[in-house]
């Protein structure tokens, strides 16, 4: 294993391919920032281009892309509260609270080293557990993700806030599972709730909900309120973190990546549960969780490392078994398959010195990414300084792009614009904002899930029982219920996302 | 030698990042998001389109949605008439406008020639006590329901098979237990981790699994026996059925039979050409070229036969008696939603009544309210007036209503500005280096379009 490694890492640092990870780290921080273009559109634009050249050099750029536009991807979700792709919309939530309070800095250096943390320590998994974690992972059945599915919704309900805001906040939570109900029912091929729209047919995208909700939503709302009574510090203390902002990092980091990684690795895995699941567990763990919605660092410490961890999760399914996990997965697929190589159980055996050198070839990227990255926080911290009314004018600009560039459709700016008056609307009834994108995500997934394993049991609902797997994810989310009663926590007064 | 092969590479990179004035364009659709099958066949298309016809540009446009069939939708309203456009297209979009109930289907676009197809394969994992497909449909005929087959998205090719399948052993097409899995990879993972009894995908998604041995091949659905597959084919096997998840290209509707020749000849070209023949061994793909109205009479029996088994399926489907009280119907999630989204809203509705209402004055309702109109004014504005004219709009709107005040003239005039500014670069960045088109003046009949 170290040996083989060790070959990637002779492959990796081959000058020619520093360059072309270089190039591949560069653009995909460029494409991680530019709203609504992300890692699975950039990879599928150079797809034909590459042709011709040799494999391992084209690989290892993509795979730079890929983890580049992770890290990019957390700017535009604290600087402008839009966040581009899925597994940043849980990055927005404080990260833009941060920002506001002058903690910008702060707050994307924590997502570049958290990044930093996670990508090399999920690497560093990577390389030694894949065989070991695929078997894990295929021992998940729809019974086993609905039992997940159960436990991340137990912990996130800490997020619906406290007792003052729980009425509302389930409201918000319904309203999420509604969205997500929309579309094309993936189990019967059935229409819901389309009204005879072909547009709705595909269901309501999570980055569309949550750049209206976020972005759109909160503008509204600040200027219904009159300008006197917004307050955005472009800068207050430190650039960098502080000691105290360390000491509160570090452990969210390390659990971010715990969490990630092994959930990236799921085949019906992807970025969305683990960073939401990290949110919860942070402010479940916080000293201050009350602080948590109004720009806590552990909220964008957390779900920033899970982010990354499941990036690299996400290429253990497809190195050893050929499954792409996530559209970027399947780009990278495609980009196997064009220089004739069949990802899968044999390809370690027939192709070592190119799977070792993409995977040594990310420990690389992932230093530099770092190196890259760091100084353009402080370029990005300057972007506040911006007049007021101009910061505003081009977060509704980049919004509106971003919701357009997703799927290119015109339906979606109706979309976006309609969640950003609901966003609106929610705020000035108090209802918290975050539970309508739990809802969205987490409950299509879940109805799925727990369909598939009645439809495969034939309707035997024992089977979340009888399934050692799924009865001890079961047992832990009845454990966190009465461990997080018995704990008696006061719930914060009201979570202000 | 590699520093000269990087050299060039990295020029044919930086020369994608910039626009390429060729004097002709082909656009190819590809009805689906980057990655699919039909996104993979339109980059192969560009790829050999560059190379036999290194004078036109070949962009590739990502519609997806519903089968492809949003795409299509799009393509034959907008693309009428239109002889520099290309719409790539399956299998799996005939049936897809049949069970979406889309308004166009295949019989609204012109066909070209179909291109490639690939082998469904019936796979079983290696500890699977079934040995032979008969085996599989003894079991199968037995008990319908404990025999669960995995595959992609319901109503695609792998559920299409399954059913064709029933129907040949003399099984209603409703009594299969089909579990839907967000395609031929989800369906890999429960199939190797044993989750279901049996899964069907292209051959390519378990070529990995089956070269490793740890998947049983016990047929495919091609008509004829394959190179290299070890593995007999449904009829062999005693099932009269043969299946192709084919993909080919149609052209708008309303060319001249001129227009229609010379796209026509423009693809048997690529078709025949070297490039693409090993483009199509690279990706396990089976040359099905077959062009002009070969192609249409395909479509037409393509079409029939495969409304006839869906149409059977609908019939039996309600006919069938929930066998199992605690069955979740499709319905029933979003209705429960529905309810308690109703009662927690009357209730929280309720609670805030008896709360004497806070005295908020909204000193900027009316700013707002400017503001939501713009916002929901933009699809439209940025179709007609691009994106340009509607996001500096948007800029200038936003600026002021944060102010809060009417805007003096000059104040107005610098938003403007700086919104014109912002735009145009961010217009620029995207259409020209990045080659993600944006609308510009005067699109009324560019492909973008309100659904």
């Amino acid at each position: 294993m170290m040996e083989d490694l060790w070959l990637g890492f002779v492959v990796a640092l081959q000058p020619i391919n520093l360059l072309w990870g270089l190039a591949g780290v560069t653009l995909g921080t460029a494409v991680g920032v530019l709203p609504g273009i992300g890692p699975a559109l950039t990879v599928a634009l150079l797809l034909p281009v590459t042709y011709g050249l040799d494999p391992t050099a084209a690989l290892i750029m993509f795979a730079g892309i890929y983890y580049g536009a992770m890290y990019g991807g957390s700017t535009t979700s604290i600087l402008l509260n839009t966040p581009g792709e899925s597994a940043t919309i849980v990055t927005a939530i404080d990260g833009h609270q941060m920002a506001r309070n002058g903690r910008a800095g702060a707050a994307l250096a924590t997502a570049a080293i958290g990044s930093f943390v996670a990508g090399t320590l999920a690497t560093l998994a990577l390389s030694l557990t894949a065989p070991w974690m695929v078997g894990m992972a295929l021992a998940f059945g729809s019974a086993e993700y609905f039992a997940l599915m159960v436990l991340a919704f137990v912990m996130v309900t800490t997020v619906l806030g406290g007792s003052g805001a729980r009425l509302a906040g389930w409201v918000s939570l319904m309203l999420g599972l509604a969205l997500g109900s929309v579309g094309i029912d993936g189990l019967s091929g059935q229409a819901r709730f389309t009204f005879g729209v072909p547009y709705l047919l595909d269901g309501i995208d999570p980055v569309i909900v949550a750049i209206g909700l976020f972005a759109i939503g909160e503008t509204l709302w600040m200027v219904s309120r009159g300008p006197d009574t917004d307050h955005v510090v472009p800068l207050r203390g430190s650039l960098w973190m502080t000691r105290d902002e360390w000491r509160r990092s570090w452990k969210p980091w390390l659990r971010g990546t715990a969490i990630g990684f092994p959930m990236g690795a799921l085949p019906a895995g992807g970025a969305e549960l683990p960073t939401l699941m990290s949110y919860a567990i942070e402010k479940r763990l916080a000293a201050a969780p009350g602080e948590f919605g109004r720009g806590a660092i552990e909220a964008v410490a957390g779900p920033e490392a899970a982010n990354n961890a499941s990036a690299a999760g996400t290429l253990v399914p497809l190195l050893t078994l050929g499954l792409p996990t996530s559209a970027t997965a399947a780009v990278l697929l495609a980009a196997f398959q064009q220089f004739g190589l069949q990802p899968g159980p044999l390809l370690f055996e027939h192709e070592p010195k190119l799977v070792w050198g993409v995977i040594a070839s990310l420990y690389v990227g992932n230093a530099m990414l770092l190196v890259l990255n760091l100084p353009l926080v402080g370029l990005w911290v300057k972007l506040l300084a911006i007049p007021r009314p101009w910061l505003y004018g081009g977060i509704l600009v980049v919004a509106s792009l971003g919701a357009f560039s997703v799927h290119r459709a015109a339906g979606d700016l109706l979309l976006v614009a309609l969640v950003g008056v609901l966003g609106f609307v929610l705020r000035r009834v108090e209802a918290p904002i975050a539970p309508v994108m739990i809802g969205l995500i987490l409950g299509p997934a879940a109805e799925q899930h727990l369909r598939r394993a009645l439809s495969i049991s034939q309707g035997d609902w024992s089977v979340f029982l009888t399934r050692p797997l799924s009865a001890a994810l079961l047992a832990a989310a009845v454990a966190i219920a009465l461990f997080g009663v018995a704990r008696g926590r006061p719930a914060p007064v009201r979570i202000e996302p | 030698m590699r520093g000269v092969t990087f050299g060039r590479a990295l020029a044919l990179v930086l020369l994608a990042a910039t626009p390429v004035r060729a004097q002709a364009t082909l656009t190819i659709v590809a009805p689906a998001a980057p990655g699919g099958g039909w996104d993979q066949t339109a980059r192969v298309m560009q790829r050999v389109l560059a190379e036999i016809e290194p004078a036109t540009s070949v962009p590739v446009d990502n519609v997806p949605g519903a089968a492809g069939t949003i795409g299509l939708a799009r393509f034959v309203q907008s693309e009428r008439g239109n002889p520099h456009a290309l719409l790539v297209t399956g299998l799996v979009m005939v049936s897809g406008a049949i069970i979406n109930a889309s308004p166009v289907s295949l019989a609204d676009a012109t066909p070209i020639a179909r291109l490639a197809g690939e082998t469904e394969v019936i796979v079983v994992p290696a500890a699977s006590p079934h040995r032979t497909l008969a085996d599989l449909i003894a079991a199968f005929k037995q008990d319908p329901g404990r025999v669960s087959w995995g595959g992609g998205s319901a109503g695609g090719t792998d559920d299409l098979l399954v059913r064709l399948l029933a129907e040949q052993v003399g099984l209603p097409a409703s009594r299969v237990n089909y579990i839907a899995f967000a395609g031929g990879g989800a369906a890999l993972a429960a199939v190797l981790g044993g989750q279901v009894t049996a899964a069907v995908s292209g051959y390519g998604e378990f070529a990995g699994q089956i070269a490793a041995g740890q998947l049983r091949p016990l047929a495919i659905s091609a008509a004829a026996r394959m190179a290299g597959i070890d593995a007999p084919t449904l009829r062999e096997a005693g099932v009269s059925l043969d299946l192709a998840n084919w993909r080919g290209i149609v052209a708008p509707p309303g060319l001249s039979d001129a227009e229609q020749d010379a796209l026509i000849a423009r693809i048997t070209r690529l078709a025949t050409s070297e490039a693409w023949r090993q483009a199509l061994a690279q990706h396990g793909w089976e040359d099905q070229f077959l062009a002009g109205a070969g192609f249409r009479q395909f479509l037409l029996a393509e079409q029939a036969r495969i409304e006839a088994v869906l149409r059977r399926l609908a019939a039996t489907d309600t006919a069938a008696t929930p066998r199992f009280a605690l069955t979740i119907t499709p319905t029933m999630v979003p209705d429960a939603t529905l309810v308690v989204l109703g009662l927690v809203t009357a209730s929280l509705v309720i609670a805030r009544a008896r709360r004497p209402a806070p005295a908020s004055p909204s000193p900027g309702a009316r700013m707002t309210v400017i503001l939501a109109a713009t916002l929901l004014f933009q699809p439209w504005l940025m179709l007609t007036a691009g994106f340009i004219a509607s996001s500096t709009l948007l800029f200038a709107v936003t600026a002021s209503s944060w102010r809060g005040i009417r805007p003096a003239p000059m104040i107005l005039a610098r938003d403007l500005l700086v919104g014109v500014a912002f735009a145009t670069i961010i217009y620029v960045v995207f259409t020209s280096a990045l080659g993600v088109a944006l609308p510009s003046f005067s699109l009324l009949t560019s492909h973008f379009s309100l659904p």
